[in-house]
């Protein structure tokens, strides 16, 4: 499964939403990665997320595959759309 | 400015630890990178290897966890949040999976794979053309760094092994550092990196070792300074002091070591107002060392121990009836015959622990799953506690005293479950220490304003103004950018600490009160005046807490209570209090 998502928090994929995704794919068996311009990492892996640098209202592409690939995209949807929880600054 | 003989040179860093000193400047240098050992290994020794880097990453974890434990106890959310990354960071599939490939691939030591695969990742890094994400790699340094310390433990320096009055200069201290630190030999630390919250920053207030950071520790070596003075206050560090710096300096550290002295003849004397009116003054505690602490300052008990640092550092504990019966009899006997106060496992909140982990995601950890709710999900471990410590209870003066009550009926259900464990022990004929009393501890508004019911159904109550304080004022105490609208005092606070003392004279029940208005000299004369009479604070404000009592009058003290109550603003409670402090 694949889906597009929209950065939306001031500073972008840093160590904190890093974080939260790899915490939330601990529950999971899926292979999920991250592609941003044309460079695809292991979503679990906080610093492959860092090295791709992405900024605040860019695209990324998130790729699922496994049992609960469904679920997954919903819950990483989510944490997504409310920004990690971030205030705005 | 008047030229000197000897070039005085004066920099300026970020205080950390109170206190001056001055003394011989010792400069440390971390492991060098060429001292990083580089060697073929056979592919049977790969095993081994891999073995050895993984232990290091447990190791790595653990540290980690134990210094997240303490800032959590501290309060400081965001860096609680780094330290959070940095564990997860140690599960990377590039750290562990990648890694372990790497050693098989290159057969050569972990180290040496270790250091070609962070050049790799750093390479990757730099490339970036954002400076926000190139920064990013600092983490992952750091980690790094920890990791690296953790494959070689035995090659770190001995700081034990300094000549006396030596301050201490290095990059960074690793925590195992500041740990090993002796007040004796070193008489400051000088840091270019970490800061107030930084594990060594912990340590070094505990030990009382002035310390000082952000300084650029090249540039002090290049100074070439054979004294050097360092304030811990201000932050100011002078190396080459003028004969008139080095004597200002000597009459402030004198004053300081005076203060203290003087504070040190009173630890015997009794903890009384001038017109003898006597106030019981408990420590707050996290270990057993710190009771060592409580006999010297002749203290009238432990007021609240923490018993969530029991299973820091050994979890098996948790589940082990007989074994934590032992530790607890170990504190009691410690203890002797004064009062100990249990305060059960108060958990969750900002301190999350692997055992739970249903709730360290919480959205909103402070208004969650944490103290006796807690204890309520899980309670076999709230029994295996309460079943100990009646064991153990045989051995001392114990109460038990129940975290973040917000309902009766928390405490009706705890005493429910004692009820229980007590006719167990009875049928089994196991020994046990009758009728122990059960406090509740008053840190949310809602029990506070019921606290006539409360007090009535419990046999003592504890005051927890810092939560009490982050409830009522709705203000996350841990938030940065909340810092303007946190008072540890406000109009509200004060009618509420007035409102539970009365109630608690109505039933006759003892009240203690802990928290940050408990240590702070400020608010003494003004809590005694309200009619507290027992105080619970860290061993290390007793001195001066009881300085400040042993010169207060009750009358003056009840008029400046009288005032507090008909003022309006945590400001003008503050400037009052500040004023009546000076005259």
């Amino acid at each position: 499964m694949v889906k597009q998502l929209k950065v939306k928090n001031t500073l972008g994929l840093h160590a904190r939403p890093a974080t939260m995704i790899a915490k939330i794919l601990q529950k999971s068996r899926s292979h999920v990665s991250l592609t941003y311009k044309k460079e695809t990492v292991d979503a679990r892996s906080i610093m492959g997320i860092l090295m791709l640098a992405v900024k605040k209202n860019s695209w990324i592409t998130l790729t699922v595959e496994g049992e609960d690939a469904e679920e997954m995209i919903e819950q990483l949807t989510s944490v997504f759309e409310s920004a990690f929880g971030e205030k705005p600054l | 400015m008047k030229p000197d003989e000897e070039e005085e040179i004066h920099f300026k860093g970020a205080p950390v630890s109170e206190g001056i000193a001055i003394g011989v400047p010792v400069f440390i240098s971390p492991p060098k990178e060429e001292q990083i050992p580089e060697f073929p290994i056979s592919t049977g020794q790969v095993e081994v290897e891999i073995e050895r880097y993984r232990r290091a990453l447990s190791s790595s974890r653990e540290d980690l966890k134990k210094l997240q434990f303490h800032l959590a106890e501290e309060g400081s959310s965001d860096v609680v949040s780094i330290i959070d990354a940095h564990i997860q960071m140690l599960d990377d599939p590039l750290m562990t999976t990648h890694m372990e490939k790497k050693i098989r691939e290159m057969l050569q030591n972990t180290e040496s794979v270790f250091k070609t695969v962070l050049t790799d990742y750093e390479k990757r890094f730099l490339q970036t053309p954002d400076a926000f994400f190139r920064q990013r790699f600092d983490d992952v340094k750091d980690l790094s760094q920890r990791v690296l310390r953790n494959l070689a433990p035995h090659d770190r320096f001995h700081l034990n092994d300094l000549p006396p009055n030596s301050i201490v200069f290095a990059k960074e201290l690793v925590p195992s550092d500041t740990a090993s630190i002796q007040a004796t030999r070193v008489s400051a630390v000088v840091t270019q990196q970490g800061g107030g919250m930084s594990h060594a920053a912990l340590i070094a207030r505990a030990k009382g070792i002035p310390y000082v950071a952000s300084i650029d520790v090249e540039a002090m070596q290049n100074a070439r300074g054979k004294c050097v003075i360092v304030d811990g206050l201000t932050g100011d560090i002078i190396i080459n002091p003028s004969s008139d710096t080095l004597a200002k300096y000597e009459n402030l550290r004198n004053r300081l070591t005076n203060q203290y002295q003087q504070l040190e003849k009173d630890r015997t004397l009794i903890s009384e107002t001038v017109d003898g009116f006597k106030i019981n003054l408990f420590a707050n505690i996290n270990n057993i060392n710190d009771i060592d602490l409580v006999h010297h300052h002749s203290s009238s008990g432990i007021g609240l121990f923490r018993s969530e640092y029991l299973f820091l550092h050994e979890k098996q504990l948790l589940f082990n009836e007989d074994l934590q019966t032992q530790v607890y009899e170990k504190l009691f006997q410690k203890a002797q015959d004064l009062p100990f106060v249990v305060r059960l496992m108060d958990m969750g909140g900002d301190k999350t622990h692997e055992l739970f982990p249903d709730f360290q995601d919480e959205p909103n950890p402070v208004l969650g799953c944490r103290g006796i709710r807690l204890l309520m999900r899980y309670k076999d471990v709230l029994r295996t506690q309460l079943r100990s410590i009646l064991r153990a209870g045989l051995k001392g003066n114990v109460k038990i005293l129940i975290p973040l009550v917000s309902d009766i009926q928390e405490l009706r259900e705890v005493k429910n479950i004692l009820r229980t464990i007590e006719a167990d022990f009875k049928s089994r004929g196991i020994p046990y220490k009758e009728n122990i009393p059960v406090g509740c501890m008053l840190e949310v508004p809602s029990v506070v304003m019921v606290c006539d019911t409360i007090a009535q159904e419990c046999d003592f109550l504890a005051l927890g103004t810092n939560d009490l304080v982050q409830y009522t004022l709705g203000i996350d105490r841990n938030n940065p950018s909340m810092s303007d609208y946190y008072y540890p005092i406000h109009p509200s606070i004060v009618r509420m600490i007035k409102m539970t003392l009365l109630e608690a004279k109505k039933y006759q029940k003892p009240i203690t009160i802990c928290g940050e208005i408990a240590s702070n000299p400020l608010f003494t004369a003004l809590l005694i005046g309200l009619g507290i009479q027992k105080v619970s604070c860290a061993p290390r404000f007793i001195p001066i807490i009881k300085r400040t009592i042993r010169r207060t009058y009750l009358a003056d003290a009840r008029q400046i209570a009288d005032h507090v109550l008909t003022l309006k603003t945590s400001e003008e409670i503050t400037q009052y209090l500040l004023s009546k402090l000076d005259s």
